[in-house]
């Protein structure tokens, strides 16, 4: 194993947060309890992470392509199965949804979008997405990194779930993550003794006091929450729809949060793709349209902007399975109101590959970058280290 | 007077190489020394503990009905399976008197973890499960040999699709990078000719059975990491595992999950792993000076949490009143066996310590405390049982910070069990 691997592994460990979580104190709880609400007009990021690697040239499909039909004769989509967006490029036929974003403008595919030298391994490439740093092996996570650059709040970033994803995790501070469900808490008297279990002690290693955190967060995320999220359950069917439906209501109930991360698993499709691949991007595409659809119903209708991204695309060529084995640049999504729609980047040759894969057009810190800067407002060289350009994803406020 | 740094390390040797102590069992150990601790929670004897456990029968599913009442009863039954197994597997960790080879063979099972979300049936997972358990302190050649032959990892992995014509890359990569050699220690070319050795494999999905069909096996020449020739599995296993590298790989992964995830192993450790024999490693690792050093903490993942508050509690998992609940209480932490989420395993350390955890992990721990036996603090006096339920539970010791709470508590027995079990200092190995 080289020391590269290791650091990748390394990826969650992120020892400087318990500096943070050590920090913790009742009048924190006490003072997150009645926190301010999130100011209408400030952009929100909505990160929906794609586990396993999704098929790019399943999702946009350059369906007239020659190369296309014939690397892959039992799991092309044909021209009654997609949904023509140019004269080259269609949406898989289940993402109708997509395609009406499209037509109103709000829907940037970034064709062909990977970083230097793409790896392979779902484990390397998700960690090289998720830190934003493909040259240089840093164990934090980019919005991590965004929150390091800001005051501590416990509110600022959550994921849905309840394992912690590297992506909020930064060197001195982590984001929250909240269950589908909801966060309860005990009351009384076991209320008050958890809460002496979550007060910092110097005799704390970084995990302990890490662990200590943990219980204190419970307390004053779920004061803040809990009559959010108990008014209106999750209602749709999909995992993701169900995941969105709680980042709704956490929006629409003005929680003081500027990103929020949610996740669908599933994409590692090695054999038998077209059956599961097409329902996936279908899930993937209804939920997003109807959380835009639900959040345009209000006045926060042009704050949110959603990125859709997954660790690689797919092999050109279909393998015996019929289904596709690991590959380099896929599209990304970014959808919204003030999202300035169209193609961005190019599509990458089916014939003209490099060592065997589809070669890399964008780099995916062009699109972190816009949303740093565009959306949140941060400082995307600095959380990128020094990365520069950016594409022109968002509309400016006018 | 014990000294702390005994505690500590013994703590660390109940909780990692064992399971957590059973009531008495910390003090009694601590009593008789470091080295004769060791030697018993390293030992490998017959277990008297496990004698009454019964092991469920999973018979072989078979097809699916087609008729819409006998399929909703099979597809019932081979999620009830599902579960059961688990609660098989936890009864194992919970009641072994000598736990260390449970332990070991929940190291493997995150190490060539194989999910049944996607294997669906538990007798193949079951059949996995007892490969590991036979290999679990053996030579790692044998347990890799007998993986490439294993029906659940091969169908987990895409292997019965993987066939001369077209070959499926997918059990060649994960074979080296997650199993045997680790990323940067083969190449692209290396992944597609071991992925044409590993072809030919068929499995019965509900059976876990493995044929050789000679037909779909690649019998040309391949090249893999510079040896060029026609390679089966085994062939292809042991050449692979023969490499330095796998050396290094083993080590390193066991000490991440025994040791720390953030300080490196001393690079001399693989040296005692160079014929591939686990348990000269593995008590090597448990001789490290680093369990008396203090930096080297690890968080429990909730299923070490739950086992090991089982174990105190001397509570059955399959014999709690809903194994619906703990399933469910322990998917929602994020962590239910034969169930990880890739196949690169589950997380560590920091993942496992979330509000959303906690939540309900306290309401877990809640229902184990009114299922379970707390007479290691009923028969001491209140003065003394803060204490007390450091020693029960193998903590080395609280913090001012908890001892405070837990002081609160002390009219109230079951509710001192419930703070203890979610202190940091329990959700966390010293």
């Amino acid at each position: 194993m080289s020391p590269c691997d290791f650091n990748r592994r390394q990826f969650l460990k992120y020892t400087g947060a318990a500096t943070i979580a050590a920090t913790l104190s009742m009048q924190d709880v006490a003072q997150a309890a009645s926190v301010t609400p999130l100011p209408l007009g400030t952009p929100i990021l909505v990160i929906v992470t794609l586990y396993g690697g999704n098929d790019g040239l399943n999702t946009v499909v350059p369906y007239l392509d020659p190369a296309y039909l014939s690397n892959r004769p039992d799991m092309s989509l044909d021209a009654s199965e997609v949904i023509p967006l140019s004269d080259s490029l269609a949406l898989n036929g289940t993402m109708t949804g997509f395609a009406s974003l499209w037509t109103a403008n709000k829907l940037a595919i970034v064709l062909g979008t990977s970083y230097p030298n793409p790896n392979l391994s779902h484990f390397s490439s998700m960690a090289i997405w998720q830190s934003g740093s493909p040259i240089e092996e840093i164990s934090s996570g980019w919005i991590g990194r965004y929150l390091d650059s800001l005051p501590r709040d416990p509110f600022r970033a959550i994921g849905v779930g309840s394992t912690l994803t590297p992506l909020l995790a930064g060197d001195h501070r982590v984001g929250s993550m909240v269950p589908i469900s909801g966060l309860q808490v005990p009351n009384g008297s076991l209320a008050t003794q958890l809460e002496l279990l979550a007060v910092s002690s110097t005799q704390d290693s970084e995990l302990i006091a890490d662990a200590a955190g943990s219980i204190g967060d419970l307390f004053s995320l779920s004061s803040t929450l809990t009559p959010v999220l108990q008014n209106a359950p999750p209602t749709s069917a999909t995992p993701l729809a169900q995941q969105l439906d709680v980042v709704a209501n956490m929006i629409t109930a003005n929680v003081p949060t500027r990103v929020y991360s949610v996740s669908l698993s599933g994409f590692d499709t090695h054999a038998d793709e077209l059956s599961q691949q097409n329902v996936l991007v279908g899930q993937v595409s209804d939920a997003i349209t109807a959380f835009l659809t639900q959040v345009g119903t209000t006045a926060r209708a042009n704050d949110v902007v959603v990125m859709v991204y997954s660790e690689f695309g797919r092999r050109v060529e279909a393998n015996g399975g019929e289904g596709t084995d690991h590959g380099t640049s896929a599209p990304v999504f970014v959808a919204g109101n003030r999202v300035a729609g169209g193609f961005y980047g190019e599509q990458p040759s089916l014939t003209n590959l490099v060592q065997g894969d589809l070669a890399v057009v964008v780099d995916f810190r062009d699109v972190y970058a816009s949303m740093l800067e565009d959306v949140l407002g941060a400082d995307a060289d600095k959380i990128l280290n020094n990365w520069s350009t950016k594409l022109d994803l968002i509309t400016p406020v006018s | 007077m014990t000294a702390a740094s005994d505690r500590l390390e013994l703590s660390r040797l109940v909780h990692r190489f064992g399971l957590g102590p059973k009531p008495g069992e910390y003090l009694q150990l601590l009593a008789g020394g470091i080295p004769q601790a060791r030697a018993k929670i390293l030992a490998r004897r017959s277990d008297p503990g496990l004698n009454a456990l019964v092991t469920p029968p999973f018979p072989t599913m078979g097809q699916a009905p087609s008729d819409p009442t006998a399929s909703a009863a099979y597809w019932k039954e081979v999620y009830d399976q599902s579960v059961s197994v688990a609660m098989w597997w936890m009864d194992r960790m919970v009641l072994a008197d000598y736990p260390f080879v449970e332990r070991m063979t929940w190291f493997w099972h995150g190490h060539w973890a194989t999910s049944i979300s996607k294997v669906t049936y538990a007798l193949p997972m079951k059949i996995q499960n007892d490969t590991l358990r036979t290999h679990a302190l053996g030579n790692f050649k044998d347990m890799s040999r007998a993986m490439v032959r294993d029906g659940a990892l091969i169908f987990w992995l895409d292997g019965e699709e993987n066939v001369a014509y077209s070959p499926n890359e997918n059990l060649g990569r994960e074979f080296m990078e997650l199993f045997t050699l680790g990323v940067g220690n083969y190449s692209q070319s290396d992944v597609h000719q071991a992925a044409l050795g590993f072809t030919g494999y068929n499995v019965d999905q509900t059976s876990g059975a493995v044929t050789f069909d000679p037909k779909l096996h690649d019998n040309d020449k391949v090249s893999v990491l510079g040896k060029r020739q026609v390679f089966d599995a085994v062939t292809l296993s042991d050449w692979i595992v023969s490499r330095p590298e796998n050396a290094t790989f083993i080590a390193r992964r066991l000490w991440f999950r025994f040791i720390s995830s953030s300080i490196e192993p001393p690079a001399s450790l693989s040296k005692v792993f160079e014929n591939r024999d686990i348990s000269p490693l593995i008590n090597s690792i448990a001789r490290n000076p680093a369990m008396r050093r203090p930096q080297y903490s690890q968080a429990k993942s909730p299923v070490e949490w739950f086992v090991s508050a089982c174990r105190a509690l001397r509570v059955t998992p399959s014999k709690l009143p809903s194994s619906g609940a703990v399933s469910w209480y322990l998917d929602s932490m994020g962590q239910f066996p034969f169930n990880p989420p890739s196949v690169g395993g589950w997380p560590y350390d920091e993942a496992w310590l979330t509000a959303a955890a906690t939540q309900y992990r306290i309401n877990l721990a809640y229902y184990l405390v009114q299922n379970g036996h707390i007479d290691a603090l009923t028969s001491v006096p209140k003065s003394k049982m803060v204490q007390a339920a450091a020693d029960w539970l193998g903590v080395a010791q609280w913090s001012v910070r908890t001892e405070r709470s837990l002081n609160q508590a002390v009219s109230d027995s079951a509710r001192l069990a419930l703070l203890a079990l979610n202190a940091p200092e329990y959700l966390v190995n010293a």
